[in-house]
Order: structure tokens, then C-alpha cells, then sequence
């Protein structure tokens, strides 16, 4: 009981909370998309924002550390991040937040409650609508690629179904470089088909864009943000990242290429 | 130029579906698709009059990418710091997926058996892989290079 009343204690649990807050809204921007200098932007702002003098940062690519500093105490806590996506409306609603907390008024309570809210809360299109999307977007990809418009009604469709699935196992925990293979057979095989069935003129090209949906864009441009912003451990981490989804997108292709009699296995 | 006009506007067209599309996935929310939307045309624009007048498509996308992020800094006080993630979705549509997909799978053509011209395979794969990493970072440097003169606010 006398050891809780340590003033070095308590203010160690202070900074550790300040800690593990700011690193939870981090791992959150780290999820959603964000590159690592936003990421330590964000988390030195709310860390700062508690009164926190220093604040030290590493990035992996599935952890953050932060090492905390005030009043001549200092500690350090490490936090998993989960799979690496891209939430637009969550990130920035992130971001908000850090501002607000870095200019003060905010208890740690109301920040953790917040960032909560923020996470139950902040919309997301519907599994459908975003399937319906991609199909559109794929199917524009294939025509920006010179696919006819036979082609083009089965990219759609292909690319919908496509994402619907992925949709669904990703969901369900599937690992994403094996969602990535099995997408790429399904979606490739869907375009082809309707390509064939539809006599289009452009049938490789319909399965290529097909698989259009698996290409890691914001992922390549970060890895290219990070090198440039001087973190090339984690650039380079998603660069492999990016190039491991496209082999398994390749294989799936060819897969369904050989399926169609367009390739020998 | 007048006959080129109708190549530009599909090309603008379904970049602008490709970017508002991709935009969904990212989820942005309804008011910001327009914007994702406008700069994905707007990338596919640059890019195509770029290749008509014989650029490389290095060239051309790295123009696009230019004029894309200074374009949508230009929206800062509308945008706010959601500006930069705008120009990465408009610039999505030319991101070279196609090619990294053909370099792969030529990779792979060369280790089947009873390869015929095996050169000619491995050389188009090289091509359109080294297409992919040329392409990805002019349109990374083009996005970039305005956002960091430009000081855009990150929050």
C-alpha cells in the first residue's frame, strides 16, 4: 500500500497511460494508413500534449515503441499493430484528435474514451457498396488499359465479386497474402470467362484487370514516403510486403490463365 | 488537337471512376469523392496528353503526379490536411499494376519447360518490371516533391 503512494510510482503509472494512449492512437494510424512520420507526429502531439517533456520513437512494421519523458522519469512501452489497411475517414478523425489533446484541456480518461468512440463510431461504406466500387474502379483500370466494353461488363463483374469475397475472408482472419492468391484465381477466372462469353476481343487484358482490386497502392507510395522521410527499415518492409502480394496475385493469374487454356502450367 | 479531345476525356473519365472507386475502398467519406474523383481525371489528363506528345510513361506520370498534389494543395483551405491522402487517391488510377502483373508472370514463363525464345520473354518481363519501379517512383517523387515544398500540414 505504502509502495503506491511513491511519488516516482505514481508518476511512472501517469506516464505509462500517457504512453500506451498515445501508442494505441499511433497503432490506429499505423492500421489506417498513415506513413511513420504522421504516425510520429500524431503520437509525440498527444504525448506532448499531457506534459510529456521528450518522446522517443521506433516503428517496425508490426510494433511501436515509445519512450516517455517527464520530470526526470522516463519509460518505455512497445504495442503490436495489427494488419495494415487504409481507413481515410478514421485516420484523419485520429489526427483531429492528436490537435486537440496537443493543445491541452484533455484528461487521459477522456482521450482513451475518445479514441474509442472515434474507433466504434467513425463510418464505413458497406461491404457491398465498396465491392460495387472496386468492381467500377477495375473495370475503368481495364479500359484505361484498352480493354473493349465486352471486357468491361465481366471486369465488373469479376472485380465485385472479387472484392466480396476478399471482403469476407480477410474478415474471417484469412491470412492476406493467401486472400491475395485466391482473389487473383477467382476474379482473373470470373473476368476471363465473361470475356470469352461475352467475345471480347481483349481477354488477357480483362483478367489482368481483373485482379486490379489486389494492386497495394497506398502501400507502395508509403514505402516510398518512409525511405524518403528517412525510416527505410519499415519503406522497405512494406516494399517486400508489396512485392509478396503480387506473386501471390501473379501465381493466381496464371492459375486461371492454365484453368482458361491460355498458358500451360 | 481536336481529334485527340475524345481520347483525353475517356481517358479523364474512367480515371475519375478508377480514383472515386479506389476512394470507396479507402473510405473516404461522400463529400470528399468528388475531389478524389476530379484529381484522378485530372492525373489521367496530364498523363495522357503527356504520352501523346511522345513522353515515356515515367515522364508523363511524374508530370501528372506533379500536377496533381500542387493542384489539390491549392484546395488546402477546403481539404485541409486531408489534401495529400486526395492526390495519392487521384493518382492511383496510374499506379502500373498491369505491368508488375506481365513482369511477374514472365518471370515465371521463364522457368517453364520447352521455353521458346526465352530472351524475347525474359526482356519483356525486365522491361515491364523495371516499367513498375521507374513509374511507382515518379508518381511517389511527384506526389512528394509539391507536399514537402508546399509545407502541406500533415494535421
Amino acid at each position: 500500500m505504502e509502495q503506491q503512494q511513491d511519488p516516482v510510482i505514481v508518476r511512472h503509472r501517469e506516464l505509462e497511460r500517457i504512453a500506451n494512449m498515445a501508442l494505441r492512437a499511433g497503432r490506429i494510424m499505423m492500421e489506417s494508413g498513415a506513413s511513420v512520420s504522421v504516425v510520429h507526429g500524431g503520437v509525440g502531439m498527444i504525448a506532448r500534449g499531457f506534459g510529456v517533456e521528450d518522446v522517443g520513437l521506433r516503428s517496425g512494421y508490426a510494433s511501436l515503441e515509445v519512450t516517455v519523458t517527464a520530470g526526470g522519469n522516463t519509460i518505455t512501452r512497445m504495442m503490436q499493430v495489427g494488419r495494415l489497411g487504409v481507413n481515410h475517414r478514421l485516420d484523419q478523425a485520429i489526427r483531429r484528435l492528436a490537435v486537440r489533446v496537443s493543445q491541452g484541456g484533455m484528461s487521459v480518461d477522456e482521450v482513451e474514451a475518445e479514441i474509442g468512440r472515434l474507433v466504434q463510431e467513425t463510418p464505413r461504406h458497406s461491404a457491398w457498396v465498396v465491392a460495387v466500387a472496386v468492381g467500377i474502379a477495375c473495370a475503368s483500370f481495364g479500359r484505361l488499359l484498352g480493354v473493349d466494353w465486352p471486357a468491361f461488363v465481366a471486369i465488373l463483374v469479376a472485380g465485385t465479386v472479387g472484392q466480396y469475397v476478399r471482403h469476407q475472408l480477410l474478415h474471417n482472419g484469412v491470412n492476406v497474402f493467401i486472400v491475395a492468391g485466391l482473389i487473383a484465381f477467382l476474379s482473373a477466372t470470373l473476368g476471363g470467362v465473361g470475356s470469352i462469353l461475352l467475345k471480347s476481343g481483349t481477354v488477357n487484358l480483362a483478367m489482368m484487370a481483373s485482379i486490379l482490386l489486389l494492386v497495394p497502392g497506398v502501400p507502395s507510395t508509403n514505402a516510398q514516403t518512409d525511405i524518403m522521410d528517412g525510416y527505410p527499415t519499415m519503406g522497405s518492409a512494406r516494399a517486400v510486403w508489396v512485392l509478396m502480394i503480387m506473386v501471390f496475385a501473379s501465381v493466381g493469374v496464371w492459375f486461371a490463365e492454365a484453368l482458361l487454356g491460355l498458358r500451360s502450367l | 488537337m481536336f481529334e485527340l479531345l475524345p481520347h483525353l476525356l475517356h481517358q479523364a473519365l474512367f480515371g475519375a471512376l478508377a480514383a472515386a472507386g479506389f476512394g470507396v475502398l479507402f473510405n473516404f467519406g461522400f463529400r470528399a469523392l468528388p475531389w478524389c474523383a476530379a484529381a484522378g481525371a485530372l492525373a489521367l489528363a496530364v498523363r495522357t496528353v503527356g504520352q501523346d506528345l511522345a513522353w515515356s510513361l515515367e515522364g508523363a506520370s511524374f508530370a501528372a503526379a506533379i500536377v496533381t498534389s500542387c493542384s489539390v494543395s491549392m484546395l488546402r483551405k477546403q481539404l485541409g490536411p486531408a489534401c495529400n491522402a486526395v492526390a495519392l487517391a487521384g493518382c492511383i488510377p496510374m499506379v502500373p499494376g498491369a505491368f508488375f502483373g506481365q513482369a511477374l508472370l514472365g518471370f515465371l514463363s521463364v522457368t517453364a519447360p520447352n521455353l521458346v525464345d526465352a530472351e524475347a520473354t525474359l526482356i519483356l518481363a525486365v522491361q515491364s518490371l523495371l516499367r513498375v519501379i521507374f513509374t511507382l517512383g515518379a508518381i511517389g517523387a511527384g506526389l512528394l516533391i509539391p507536399a514537402h515544398l508546399l509545407r502541406n500540414q500533415d494535421f
